[in-house]
Protein backbone atom coordinates (compact mmCIF):
# COMPACT_ATOMS: atom_id res chain seq x y z
CA UNK A 1 0.00 0.00 0.00
CA UNK A 2 1.50 3.59 -0.82
CA UNK A 3 1.89 6.47 1.44
CA UNK A 4 -0.17 9.44 2.06
CA UNK A 5 0.86 12.96 3.34
CA UNK A 6 -0.70 16.00 5.12
CA UNK A 7 0.28 19.53 4.17
CA UNK A 8 -0.45 22.05 6.59
CA UNK A 9 0.32 25.21 5.29
CA UNK A 10 -2.35 28.41 5.47
CA UNK A 11 -0.64 29.68 1.90
CA UNK A 12 -2.59 27.69 -0.79
CA UNK A 13 0.38 28.54 -3.10
CA UNK A 14 3.07 27.18 -0.33
CA UNK A 15 1.65 23.96 -0.34
CA UNK A 16 1.33 23.66 -3.83
CA UNK A 17 5.03 24.66 -3.92
CA UNK A 18 6.01 21.99 -1.58
CA UNK A 19 3.38 19.29 -3.49
CA UNK A 20 5.29 20.30 -6.66
CA UNK A 21 8.86 20.06 -4.81
CA UNK A 22 7.87 16.55 -3.64
CA UNK A 23 7.29 14.96 -7.43
CA UNK A 24 10.21 17.19 -8.34
CA UNK A 25 12.34 15.11 -5.69
CA UNK A 26 10.56 11.93 -6.93
CA UNK A 27 9.01 11.24 -3.92
CA UNK A 28 5.77 9.64 -4.86
CA UNK A 29 2.67 9.90 -2.14
CA UNK A 30 -0.95 8.07 -3.16
CA UNK A 31 -2.85 10.58 -1.84
CA UNK A 32 -1.56 14.49 -0.74
CA UNK A 33 -3.52 15.80 1.83
CA UNK A 34 -4.30 19.91 2.35
CA UNK A 35 -5.01 21.84 5.66
CA UNK A 36 -4.72 25.70 5.79
CA UNK A 37 -3.97 25.67 9.93
CA UNK A 38 -3.93 23.10 12.52
CA UNK A 39 -7.44 22.69 13.32
CA UNK A 40 -7.93 21.93 9.54
CA UNK A 41 -5.18 19.08 10.65
CA UNK A 42 -6.78 17.54 12.85
CA UNK A 43 -9.96 17.18 11.26
CA UNK A 44 -7.83 15.16 8.25
CA UNK A 45 -6.21 13.26 10.83
CA UNK A 46 -9.28 12.36 12.55
CA UNK A 47 -11.15 10.72 9.24
CA UNK A 48 -7.61 9.89 7.02
CA UNK A 49 -4.93 7.62 6.88
CA UNK A 50 -1.74 9.91 6.69
CA UNK A 51 1.55 8.42 6.79
CA UNK A 52 3.53 11.48 7.37
CA UNK A 53 2.35 15.38 8.40
CA UNK A 54 4.50 18.50 6.63
CA UNK A 55 3.15 21.36 8.70
CA UNK A 56 4.11 25.33 8.62
CA UNK A 57 4.35 26.99 12.23
CA UNK A 58 2.96 30.23 12.10
CA UNK A 59 -0.99 29.98 10.88
CA UNK A 60 -3.90 31.67 11.83
CA UNK A 61 -6.79 30.07 14.38
CA UNK A 62 -4.16 27.26 15.21
CA UNK A 63 -0.61 27.62 14.94
CA UNK A 64 1.98 24.43 13.97
CA UNK A 65 3.20 24.02 17.72
CA UNK A 66 -0.82 24.27 18.95
CA UNK A 67 -0.83 21.56 16.24
CA UNK A 68 1.96 19.63 17.57
CA UNK A 69 0.43 20.03 21.31
CA UNK A 70 -2.66 19.08 20.53
CA UNK A 71 -1.92 15.73 18.23
CA UNK A 72 0.27 14.74 21.04
CA UNK A 73 -2.92 14.04 23.66
CA UNK A 74 -4.79 12.03 20.94
CA UNK A 75 -3.78 8.42 20.96
CA UNK A 76 -5.08 7.79 17.35
CA UNK A 77 -2.77 10.02 16.06
CA UNK A 78 0.20 10.83 18.24
CA UNK A 79 2.33 8.53 16.38
CA UNK A 80 1.98 10.08 13.36
CA UNK A 81 5.51 12.05 12.39
CA UNK A 82 5.43 15.61 11.64
CA UNK A 83 8.36 17.61 9.87
CA UNK A 84 8.11 21.26 9.83
CA UNK A 85 8.35 23.78 7.02
CA UNK A 86 8.49 27.07 7.87
CA UNK A 87 10.58 30.53 7.98
CA UNK A 88 10.81 29.78 12.00
CA UNK A 89 14.05 27.93 12.06
CA UNK A 90 15.58 29.53 15.48
CA UNK A 91 16.88 27.01 18.16
CA UNK A 92 14.13 27.74 20.63
CA UNK A 93 10.92 27.44 18.24
CA UNK A 94 12.47 24.07 16.89
CA UNK A 95 13.55 22.89 20.04
CA UNK A 96 9.59 23.19 21.18
CA UNK A 97 8.60 21.46 18.12
CA UNK A 98 10.62 18.72 18.65
CA UNK A 99 9.90 18.56 22.44
CA UNK A 100 6.15 17.77 21.20
CA UNK A 101 7.00 14.97 19.07
CA UNK A 102 8.10 16.94 15.43
CA UNK A 103 10.90 15.05 13.46
CA UNK A 104 12.89 17.28 12.33
CA UNK A 105 12.83 20.92 10.03
CA UNK A 106 13.05 22.16 6.49
CA UNK A 107 13.68 26.21 6.25
CA UNK A 108 11.56 27.69 3.89
CA UNK A 109 12.52 29.06 1.07
CA UNK A 110 13.83 25.11 0.09
CA UNK A 111 15.29 23.45 -3.02
CA UNK A 112 13.49 19.27 -4.41
CA UNK A 113 16.56 18.80 -3.10
CA UNK A 114 16.55 19.65 0.58
CA UNK A 115 13.03 18.13 0.61
CA UNK A 116 14.19 14.73 -0.41
CA UNK A 117 17.53 14.97 1.87
CA UNK A 118 15.47 15.57 4.84
CA UNK A 119 11.98 13.87 4.21
CA UNK A 120 13.71 10.82 2.52
CA UNK A 121 14.62 8.89 5.22
CA UNK A 122 12.08 9.25 6.95
CA UNK A 123 9.63 7.32 4.81
CA UNK B 1 23.26 55.82 12.98
CA UNK B 2 21.51 52.54 15.62
CA UNK B 3 23.87 50.20 16.97
CA UNK B 4 21.54 47.42 14.73
CA UNK B 5 22.31 49.41 11.61
CA UNK B 6 25.97 49.53 12.35
CA UNK B 7 26.17 46.03 12.85
CA UNK B 8 23.92 44.81 9.81
CA UNK B 9 23.97 46.03 6.12
CA UNK B 10 20.13 45.07 6.19
CA UNK B 11 19.61 46.28 2.56
CA UNK B 12 22.24 43.58 2.01
CA UNK B 13 20.34 40.78 4.13
CA UNK B 14 17.69 41.86 1.91
CA UNK B 15 19.49 41.88 -1.32
CA UNK B 16 19.96 38.22 -0.44
CA UNK B 17 16.96 37.08 1.43
CA UNK B 18 15.18 37.90 -1.85
CA UNK B 19 17.92 36.12 -4.50
CA UNK B 20 17.21 32.97 -2.25
CA UNK B 21 13.63 32.97 -2.24
CA UNK B 22 13.58 33.60 -6.09
CA UNK B 23 16.38 31.04 -7.07
CA UNK B 24 15.26 28.49 -4.85
CA UNK B 25 12.12 27.93 -5.45
CA UNK B 26 11.61 29.76 -9.36
CA UNK B 27 14.71 28.95 -10.22
CA UNK B 28 15.42 32.59 -11.64
CA UNK B 29 18.29 34.86 -10.08
CA UNK B 30 17.84 38.54 -9.72
CA UNK B 31 19.90 41.29 -9.56
CA UNK B 32 18.98 44.13 -6.48
CA UNK B 33 20.03 47.34 -6.00
CA UNK B 34 19.50 49.49 -2.73
CA UNK B 35 17.52 52.51 -2.95
CA UNK B 36 17.32 53.75 -0.15
CA UNK B 37 18.27 56.74 -1.15
CA UNK B 38 15.68 57.71 -3.72
CA UNK B 39 12.93 55.84 -1.79
CA UNK B 40 9.62 55.60 -2.22
CA UNK B 41 9.03 58.36 -4.97
CA UNK B 42 10.20 55.24 -7.08
CA UNK B 43 7.56 52.32 -6.14
CA UNK B 44 4.86 51.92 -8.76
CA UNK B 45 2.67 49.13 -6.95
CA UNK B 46 -0.58 47.42 -7.32
CA UNK B 47 -0.26 44.43 -5.19
CA UNK B 48 1.34 45.20 -2.20
CA UNK B 49 2.22 42.77 0.20
CA UNK B 50 2.90 43.31 3.74
CA UNK B 51 4.25 41.12 7.19
CA UNK B 52 4.47 42.84 10.39
CA UNK B 53 7.59 42.78 12.59
CA UNK B 54 7.58 42.88 16.47
CA UNK B 55 9.70 41.78 19.14
CA UNK B 56 12.38 43.64 19.54
CA UNK B 57 11.57 46.20 16.56
CA UNK B 58 8.42 47.46 15.44
CA UNK B 59 7.45 47.76 11.96
CA UNK B 60 7.29 46.10 8.46
CA UNK B 61 8.53 44.66 5.70
CA UNK B 62 6.72 44.69 2.14
CA UNK B 63 7.21 43.47 -0.97
CA UNK B 64 5.64 46.07 -4.05
CA UNK B 65 4.50 44.62 -7.40
CA UNK B 66 3.28 46.22 -10.56
CA UNK B 67 0.26 44.04 -11.05
CA UNK B 68 1.63 42.21 -14.15
CA UNK B 69 5.31 41.57 -12.26
CA UNK B 70 3.02 39.99 -9.45
CA UNK B 71 0.89 37.96 -11.63
CA UNK B 72 4.36 36.69 -13.27
CA UNK B 73 5.80 35.88 -10.54
CA UNK B 74 2.72 34.14 -8.80
CA UNK B 75 2.55 32.34 -12.50
CA UNK B 76 5.97 30.69 -12.04
CA UNK B 77 4.99 29.33 -8.48
CA UNK B 78 2.23 27.27 -9.62
CA UNK B 79 3.49 26.50 -13.33
CA UNK B 80 0.16 28.17 -14.79
CA UNK B 81 -1.10 31.77 -16.48
CA UNK B 82 -2.29 33.94 -13.91
CA UNK B 83 -4.52 36.39 -15.71
CA UNK B 84 -6.34 38.56 -12.78
CA UNK B 85 -4.75 39.76 -9.02
CA UNK B 86 -6.80 37.48 -7.60
CA UNK B 87 -6.37 35.33 -4.58
CA UNK B 88 -3.58 33.27 -5.43
CA UNK B 89 -1.79 36.22 -6.09
CA UNK B 90 -2.13 37.73 -2.81
CA UNK B 91 -0.81 34.23 -1.74
CA UNK B 92 2.30 34.07 -3.10
CA UNK B 93 3.62 37.50 -3.13
CA UNK B 94 2.71 37.08 0.36
CA UNK B 95 4.89 34.49 0.92
CA UNK B 96 7.91 36.24 -0.40
CA UNK B 97 7.01 38.56 2.29
CA UNK B 98 6.98 35.75 4.73
CA UNK B 99 9.95 34.30 2.96
CA UNK B 100 12.35 37.48 2.82
CA UNK B 101 11.29 38.25 6.54
CA UNK B 102 12.35 35.13 8.21
CA UNK B 103 15.28 35.14 6.55
CA UNK B 104 15.78 38.80 8.49
CA UNK B 105 14.92 37.56 11.36
CA UNK B 106 17.39 35.17 10.99
CA UNK B 107 19.93 38.47 10.50
CA UNK B 108 18.62 40.86 13.62
CA UNK B 109 19.05 37.46 15.52
CA UNK B 110 23.05 37.95 14.91
CA UNK B 111 23.15 41.13 15.57
CA UNK B 112 20.85 40.82 19.21
CA UNK B 113 17.65 41.07 18.54
CA UNK B 114 14.96 39.11 18.77
CA UNK B 115 11.98 39.80 16.15
CA UNK B 116 8.24 37.94 15.63
CA UNK B 117 6.79 37.65 12.58
CA UNK B 118 3.03 38.43 12.00
CA UNK B 119 0.68 36.64 9.15
CA UNK B 120 1.08 38.46 5.85
CA UNK B 121 -1.80 41.15 4.90
CA UNK B 122 -1.80 41.94 0.99
CA UNK B 123 -3.51 45.25 -0.56
CA UNK B 124 -4.76 45.35 -4.23
CA UNK B 125 -4.80 48.89 -5.50
CA UNK B 126 -4.15 51.19 -8.38
CA UNK B 127 -2.92 54.64 -6.34
CA UNK B 128 -2.26 53.63 -2.42
CA UNK B 129 0.56 54.93 0.16
CA UNK B 130 1.45 53.27 3.25
CA UNK B 131 1.88 55.38 5.88
CA UNK B 132 4.77 54.60 8.68
CA UNK B 133 5.92 54.56 12.11
CA UNK B 134 7.32 58.71 12.95
CA UNK B 135 11.16 58.13 12.88
CA UNK B 136 11.36 54.89 11.32
CA UNK B 137 14.60 53.60 9.72
CA UNK B 138 13.62 52.20 6.49
CA UNK B 139 15.37 50.65 3.47
CA UNK B 140 14.04 50.18 -0.28
CA UNK B 141 15.36 47.58 -2.35
CA UNK B 142 14.61 47.35 -6.31
CA UNK B 143 14.62 44.30 -7.76
CA UNK B 144 14.53 43.95 -11.48
CA UNK B 145 12.72 40.60 -13.57
CA UNK B 146 12.00 39.85 -17.46
CA UNK B 147 8.25 41.28 -16.75
CA UNK B 148 9.53 44.45 -14.49
CA UNK B 149 10.82 45.33 -11.50
CA UNK B 150 9.24 45.07 -7.99
CA UNK B 151 10.68 46.67 -4.67
CA UNK B 152 11.24 45.35 -0.90
CA UNK B 153 10.56 48.07 2.00
CA UNK B 154 12.11 47.64 5.73
CA UNK B 155 10.67 50.17 7.78
CA UNK B 156 11.14 49.93 11.60
CA UNK B 157 11.78 51.43 14.88
CA UNK B 158 13.65 49.66 17.75
CA UNK B 159 11.39 48.86 21.08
Amino acid sequence: MGKNVLLVDDSSTMRKIIGRSLRQAGIDFDNIFEAGDGLEALAVLEKEKVDIVLSDINMPNMDGISFLREKAGRANMKNIPVLMISTETGDDIIGEAKSLGAVGAIKKPFTPDKVNEVLGPLL
Amino acid sequence: MTEIEKQLDLAQEIISATQEVFSSMLMIDVTGEDISASGRSVIQSNMTSMIGLGGGVRGMLAVHCPAEVAKAITGGFLGMEVEELDEDVKDAIGEIANMVAGNLKIAYANGGVNVELAIPTSVIGKSFRLSGIGGAIRHYVSFQLESGPFWVELMYVLS
